[in-house]
């Protein structure tokens, strides 16, 4: 074997973060969202879902109209801005063009594009938007991002990957500053792939709990804007320490029955971050509810916590707002953030009796008081992705 | 077949022991719509063409059940890789595992599977002045299809073929993704994350020619189907990044000789530079939305 030896990498600021949800169009209603357990679930209105057998999901009701934007039509495009309108109302973009990159995480890019392309009566042109990088770039125009504009189609870990490229970029000196993150946008074209999986629950959606039967989706964007270590001042949310991704390899829609890539992103994350188990104070679980993620996730976090799995808070958010899909790694990154600043970690909604093949010790019934500083978020996603973030949250 | 293999086996742990600071392109594989290996690129894509829109490229006939219901972008991806590691003598259980990243760039070859599943839900009855194997039959509407249309699916299919159980990275994008993936390989190398790196690429046009045809300003003609893939391994060159306002000569003659190959374009730049017999310091470049990127071996 080559004499390669692993590198703990620096740590990348994660200055500010923007978002919009099926809560509201920005990080406060997300939070407050989460703390007061609200339900983002609601029936699909934006487009026909009579057919199928679930119809309902985090579907974002009402967008704000962005001042001073041209009307966008491709509706992953719309989410991006709202999520960015958020992020730079928090803390503008300081730095030359050339040296600000774009790096989103999806797993549907704009299809809704080429549902509309291919529509009766639809127009061919619309299908250039259907391009999974489409959203990124329009993005980037709206920023004047003139450095690499990165997307990531690792599917419903697109999002946690799309911040370790990002920070891989500050890393190198190759930009200044990274708008990294993640969105999807419901349309028929998922709605229906997971329906014909058998994937969507008729009930509530359960993380972690014995009565769970399926996931719901959910459309959301969340964007963070990370830093060098030292290069911005004033407050800031917390770091990235650590990521690391791997493949199962076993099968294209499934996870590995025993976790092994899930198992191995994670601790290759911590490694990364130069940290260990040991220091871990909080798990964002990825946690669809669906009866086989939510066991393997479980022994998967019992393996590598040990004797701390019983006293390491762990949750989910899915219940919330749905499965965002390309979002969802991001938007939970942010959240293990907002948890660490403001010392209290938001409940499993849907979650209250816990599966015992899913013993762990479990945010259940209302927010916990706490103050996790550093986060592991672990994300999986079609084709065997696996990725993992060590984060470390800044106290208020 | 024809391919570019560096000087070095990939199993050579005894001469690459002590030159680990950098990255090597160890071998590039190339099969596009104009047949197998650099060589059979002709000398300008365009007046090849004779005025086809799309050179396509064939399913691979790989034999297994579990292909039977895999795409045809994924086949092309596990033949890319299977054509690799045989002109490079380099045996399976060699990449097997986790010390092996797999990065996976392609523009749009998703897009034949999406549009399937999309005009699937507004698929008729057949009606008496339906041509043959119209599309608006429906015949994707099962559970079966819709991963497919996931981009991550066709590396899941490569990684599964080959156990590849490693570091990934999936990235959407023309040329300049592909600039962006081979950086993430030599990052990957550089920190101990991985021993070796495969960078795929991947491009079909034939199911959705009618739509490119509107992208015009998009895409540069003709569109050539294609599946290529690098072997990148710890070595002793460096490597510079950077956004290059002109495209290199590699760049230009690949495209020349290929067509448009979209995500493809730098990984043909690279076989073709090493077919001339460049096997350390290379330049790559590749555009894409305006953007040009460009990585350097030195």
């Amino acid at each position: 074997m080559p004499a390669v030896t692993r590198q703990r990498a620096e740590p990348v600021s994660l200055v500010a973060a923007g978002v919009v949800t099926p809560f509201g169009a920005d990080l406060d209603a997300f939070w407050s969202g989460l703390i007061t357990g609200s339900d983002g679930i609601s029936m699909i209105e934006r487009f026909p879902v009579d057919d199928l057998r679930v119809g309902r999901g985090g579907e974002i009701k009402k967008l704000r109209p962005l001042p001073g934007a041209r009307r966008v039509g491709c509706r992953a495009t719309q989410l991006l801005l709202a999520a960015a309108a958020d992020l730079l109302a928090r803390s503008p973009i300081s730095a030359e063009p050339a040296r600000v990159a774009v790096v989103l995480g999806t797993a549907l890019g704009g299809v809704g594009e080429l549902e509309r392309a291919l529509a009766p009566g639809g127009r061919p042109r619309h299908a250039v938007g259907a391009l999974y990088d489409s959203p990124a770039h329009a993005l980037a125009r709206r920023l004047g991002a003139r450095g690499p504009v990165l997307t990531v189609g690792a599917a419903c870990a697109a999002g946690a990957t799309a911040l370790g490229h990002g920070a891989d970029l500050l890393r190198a000196d190759v930009v200044d500053v990274v708008i990294a993150g993640g969105y999807d946008a419901l349309c028929r074209f998922v709605m229906r792939g997971f329906d014909a999986l058998r994937s969507l629950t008729r009930e509530r959606v359960r993380p972690f709990d014995r009565r769970r039967s399926g996931l719901l989706l959910g459309e959301a964007a969340a964007l963070v804007m990370m830093t060098r270590e030292g290069a911005t001042r004033g407050p800031r949310l917390g770091r990235l320490l650590g990521h690391a991704s791997a493949s199962d390899g076993s099968h294209i829609a499934a996870p590995d029955a025993n976790g092994r890539g899930l198992e191995l992103a994670a601790r290759s994350a911590l490694e990364e971050a130069g940290l260990t188990s040991a220091d871990v104070d909080f798990v964002s679980a990825h946690g669809t509810g669906t009866p086989l993620n939510d066991r393997i996730e479980a022994e998967v976090l019992r393996r590598l916590l040990g004797r701390r799995a019983s006293e390491i808070p762990v949750n989910s958010i899915k219940a919330s707002v749905g499965h965002t899909m390309g979002a969802a790694a991001a938007l939970e990154a942010v959240m293990c953030l907002l948890a660490g600043r403001e010392g209290i970690v938001p409940y499993t909604l849907g979650l209250e009796e816990p599966d015992p093949a899913c013993e762990l010790d479990h945010v259940i019934g209302s927010p916990r008081a706490a103050r996790p500083r550093i986060s592991l978020s672990t994300s999986l996603g079609f084709g065997g992705c696996n990725a993992a973030l060590v984060l470390e949250a800044v106290a208020q | 077949m024809s391919f570019s293999v560096g000087p070095r086996a990939a199993d050579d742990s005894s001469a690459r022991a002590k030159i680990l600071t950098g990255t090597a392109v160890e071998a590039v594989s190339v099969l596009t719509g104009w047949g197998q290996g650099v060589r059979a690129l002709p000398p300008h894509a365009a007046r090849a063409a004779a005025g086809r829109a799309v050179i396509p490229l064939g399913r691979p006939a790989l034999e297994g059940e579990r292909f039977r219901r895999a795409t045809r972008e994924c086949l092309l991806g596990v033949a890319a890789v299977d054509a690799l590691l045989r002109a490079s003598g380099i045996s399976r259980e060699v990449v097997k595992g986790t010390s092996t990243a797999l990065i996976y760039v392609t523009g749009g070859a998703y897009g034949a599977a999406n549009r399937a599943w999309v005009v699937a839900d507004t698929a008729r009855p057949a009606q008496p002045d339906d041509r043959p194997g119209d599309k608006r039959r429906g015949a994707v509407a099962g559970t079966l299809h819709f991963p497919y249309t996931a981009p991550s699916v066709m590396s899941g299919e490569v990684a599964i073929e080959f156990g590849l159980t490693g570091p990934y990275g999936i990235l959407i994008g023309g040329a300049a993704a592909t600039i962006d993936g081979l950086w993430q390989a030599t990052r990957l190398l550089e920190s101990g994350r991985c021993e070796r790196a495969l960078v795929l690429a991947v491009e079909t046009f034939e199911d959705c020619a009618e739509l490119y045809a509107r992208g015009r300003w998009l895409v540069g003609r003709p569109l050539v189907e294609a599946a290529v893939c690098a072997l990148l391994v710890p070595g002793d060159l460096r490597t510079r990044y950077d956004a290059p306002r002109a495209p290199s000569a590699l760049e230009t003659r690949a495209r020349t000789r290929a067509g448009e190959t979209l995500a493809c374009g730098p990984l043909i730049a690279l076989a073709l530079g090493r077919e001339d017999g460049a096997t350390g310091s290379i330049g790559v470049t590749g555009e894409w939305r305006g953007r040009r990127a460009g990585l350097y071996w030195h």
